[in-house]
């Protein structure tokens, strides 16, 4: 079933397993600049950023290991249930 | 690069000469100390002897963990380390966040920092090299102003800064080193080295890759080692509350350091104090690099203060130390020592023997400036910014407690430290249990977060005497699931009852969490109880190829354990520090605490020292303990 990832990062905790985890399987390396995904970190504020690069492959590997809920993979259909 | 993510590269940089050098280790090094404390460890072992911890002479080195980088759950922690200027021995700190991540993105695993600029620096470290950099416009500054100026300057706002606020400048000999704005290299005054050879901050910054020596099964372990943490039954209570979940039991066994340990329990506390009050002040957690725990929590104080916090050390030394059991209040307190740079620990302990003095009448208004008192959270800070700038009494009470103890007439026996490390959490009269018995072994004093049972049961408070065991309680099947050695899990289990044998498990639990410490794991309940020295070892080897059995890659922890004690006792450390401060024996602590047994006391420090292969008397290594552990020769073992 096509599947959708949904994206709070009101939700991330900053923890940043999303890109290392990309990397990982994706080049066999861990990376935080050569993952498709970048959570970017404002500490003073408590606050987080996440945005993928062009070159995600949405295999959504990101959201099984986010543990905060920030990114999480869908089915499609109930998304566009949920937004019908 | 090769396919490791342990390469063994130290940069050494020379803040008199101002020059830099890149030092590998050899492959035998590698092997024997694979990152943080066991690196940190054998690189400032081979510093001479003797030397002023707020010289030139002494070494400051950070070694990130030797996993850190990678996604195995919680690796985010470094290792500092220099002779401490709060102790005299070997002082060291371990502190998380993306410092680590980001020095090992930069291609090194350490670096050493050896000498003294001539005016005020800071280091900016990327994977094109490092360069000294003027910080006259950083000097003087809190961290957190001076962290944004520093992203300012290098025109990153994703980079990491080790750095101290103005008690490091001040060398207060318990200043910490900030960690990004909240998180701390807090205990042993490494803060005040930093000061002494004038450098503000190491801001660090890389792009580089880590390349598992097999990627593929550094995934399988990887997702392995979360999903056996994940099903610890400790794991959902510390992702929502933290550290905050050791509040409430400590409070009800009546071993609170209340009133710098005069009294257990303080009104007030459950209510106030404890994990209850932790979704009234935050609505999610703030993790480090790797960690899906995410323990610390985004705590909003009022209109103008929100921080990461919520920690329970802060809320014991802070809270129950000085009497103040108000969150906000020790959130404000904890906020001050994050900006300007102080151990929470030493310095509420600091605040709480002066308070303590001044009750007394050892301490008068005109010594002080002002009236302290138990509860005012006003004269806590007024205390704090006089030790910050060493202003009047600050300027002793700055040397902490057990030099400012030599100073004051009659102040000898309120300062509650072993080995000139203020003591951290809880009483050991009110709690006797190998965490508490842990203050006399930790090899950097007084300390609470190096000797530990990973299943340590908070439903009992039952003190065998004389003091060698403590109830386990839990079902079998939690003791089973520790990765213990079989010999060793007959000498520290009873076989009848289960219950622990402390100092046993002290030396077990020591040599683990110093395995934790060499790879950059976080020691939280949820991890020490899963993850053991076997499912190590298979991620140890899937990450950089070297392979090790179980026994090897703890006695890599082992190792490490007795290369700072061989630091220490180069430096002049004997077995007669290893005391509690004389309170402990003379005084019960209200309300049901009784006063230890110094006999008792000494027979398990005894025990302990045989458990290590040590003199049982002296707690000096035998020589074929070091000859077992590769510690025959080498550092610390000539000067």
């Amino acid at each position: 079933m096509a599947r959708v990832l949904a994206v709070d990062p009101t939700l991330c905790v900053g923890c940043s397993l999303c890109a290392l985890t990309c990397s990982a399987y994706h080049r066999g390396e861990f990376s935080l600049a050569g993952a498709h995904v970048t959570v970017t970190r404002d500490d003073r504020a408590g606050l987080f950023t996440i945005a993928f690069q062009s070159t995600c492959r949405r295999c959504h590997r990101c959201a099984e290991v986010c543990p905060a809920g920030a990114l999480r993979s869908l089915p499609m259909e109930g998304v566009m249930e949920n937004g019908a | 690069m090769g396919r490791d993510v342990f390469q063994g590269r130290v940069l050494e940089v020379d803040l008199t000469s101002g020059r830099t050098a890149d030092v590998p280790l050899s492959p035998g090094e590698r092997r024997l100390y694979p990152g943080g404390l066991a690196l940190s460890a054998f690189v400032l072992g081979r510093q001479q002897a003797g030397a002023d911890p707020l010289g030139p002479g002494n070494n400051l080195v950070f070694a990130a963990g030797g996993l850190v980088g990678t996604n195995l759950l919680t690796a985010s922690r470094t290792e500092v380390s220099a002779k401490s200027p709060a102790t005299g021995l070997f002082g060291t700190a371990n502190s998380g966040y993306y410092w680590g991540l980001e020095l090992k993105a930069a291609g090194w695993d350490g670096l050493l920092i050896r000498g003294r600029a001539t005016r005020p620096v800071y280091l900016w470290i990327t994977e094109k090299g490092v360069e000294i950099r003027d910080a006259a416009g950083l000097w003087g500054l809190d961290t957190w102003r001076a962290l944004a100026r520093l992203r300012a300057e290098v025109g990153d706002d994703q980079a990491q800064a080790a750095l101290i606020g103005p008690a490091g400048e001040n060398m207060v000999r318990f200043a910490s080193i900030q960690n990004g704005p909240y998180d701390a290299w807090a205990r042993t005054g490494l803060g005040a080295v930093m000061g002494s050879k004038r450098l503000k901050a190491v801001a660090v910054r890389g792009h580089g890759a880590l390349r598992p020596a097999d990627a593929r099964q550094f995934l399988l372990l990887s997702r392995e080692a979360t999903a056996r943490v994940q099903a610890s039954p400790f794991y959902t209570a510390f992702a929502r509350y933290g550290t905050m979940l050791a509040a409430s039991p400590y409070g009800a066994f009546g071993a609170l350091p209340g009133k710098n340990f005069q009294v257990g329990q303080l009104n007030g506390w459950e209510e106030n104090c404890t994990r209850k009050m932790v979704p009234q002040l935050s609505k999610r957690g703030i993790a480090c690099s790797a960690c899906p725990i995410a323990c610390a929590h985004w705590t909003r104080v009022s209109e103008d203060l929100a921080l990461k916090d919520l920690e329970v050390t802060p809320v014991f030394c802070l809270g129950a130390g000085l009497a103040i059991p108000d969150l906000k209040a020790v959130a404000r307190l904890t906020a001050y020592c994050q900006q300007n740079g102080l151990d929470i620990v030493s310095a509420g302990s600091t605040v709480a023997f002066a308070t303590e003095l001044f009750e007394r009448g050892i301490l008068t208004a005109r010594d002080i400036g002002f009236e302290p008192g138990w509860g005012s959270e006003e004269k806590a800070m007024a205390l704090l910014e006089s030790i910050t700038h060493r202003r009047g009494i600050g300027d002793v009470l700055a040397e902490g407690t057990r030099l400012a103890a030599r100073q004051i007439p009659g102040a000898w026996g309120y300062a509650m430290e072993v080995k000139g490390l203020e003591l951290s959490i809880a009483d050991p009269r009110g709690r006797w249990s190998t965490w508490t018995f842990g203050y006399l072994t930790n090899t950097r004093g007084g300390d609470h977060l190096r000797t530990r049972n990973p299943v340590e049961n908070l439903r009992y408070n039952e003190n065998p005497v004389p003091y060698r065991q403590e109830r386990f309680g839990f079902d079998a099947g939690m003791m089973a699931g520790l990765e213990m050695g079989e010999e060793d899990r007959a000498a520290i289990f009873d076989p009848v009852t289960g219950d622990v044998d402390i100092p046993r498990m002290a030396k077990w639990s020591e040599d683990l969490i110093a395995l934790y410490n060499s790879l950059g794991v976080c020691i939280r309940p949820p991890l020490l109880h899963t993850l053991g020295p076997e499912l190590l070892a298979r991620l140890w080897a899937a990450a950089t190829g070297v392979e090790l059995t179980a026994a090897e890659m703890l006695a890599c922890g082992e190792r490490a354990w007795n290369l700072q004690k061989l630091f220490n006792l180069r430096e002049g450390e004997t077995a007669r520090e290893s005391v509690f401060p004389e309170r402990f024996y003379r005084e019960p602590l209200p309300p049901g605490g009784q006063a230890l047994d110094r006999e008792a006391v000494r027979e398990t420090l005894a025990e302990y020292y045989r458990a290590r292969g040590w003199d049982p008397e002296t707690g000096v290594p035998t020589e074929a303990t070091l000859a077992e552990l590769g510690l025959a020769e080498g550092p610390c073992r000539t000067s």
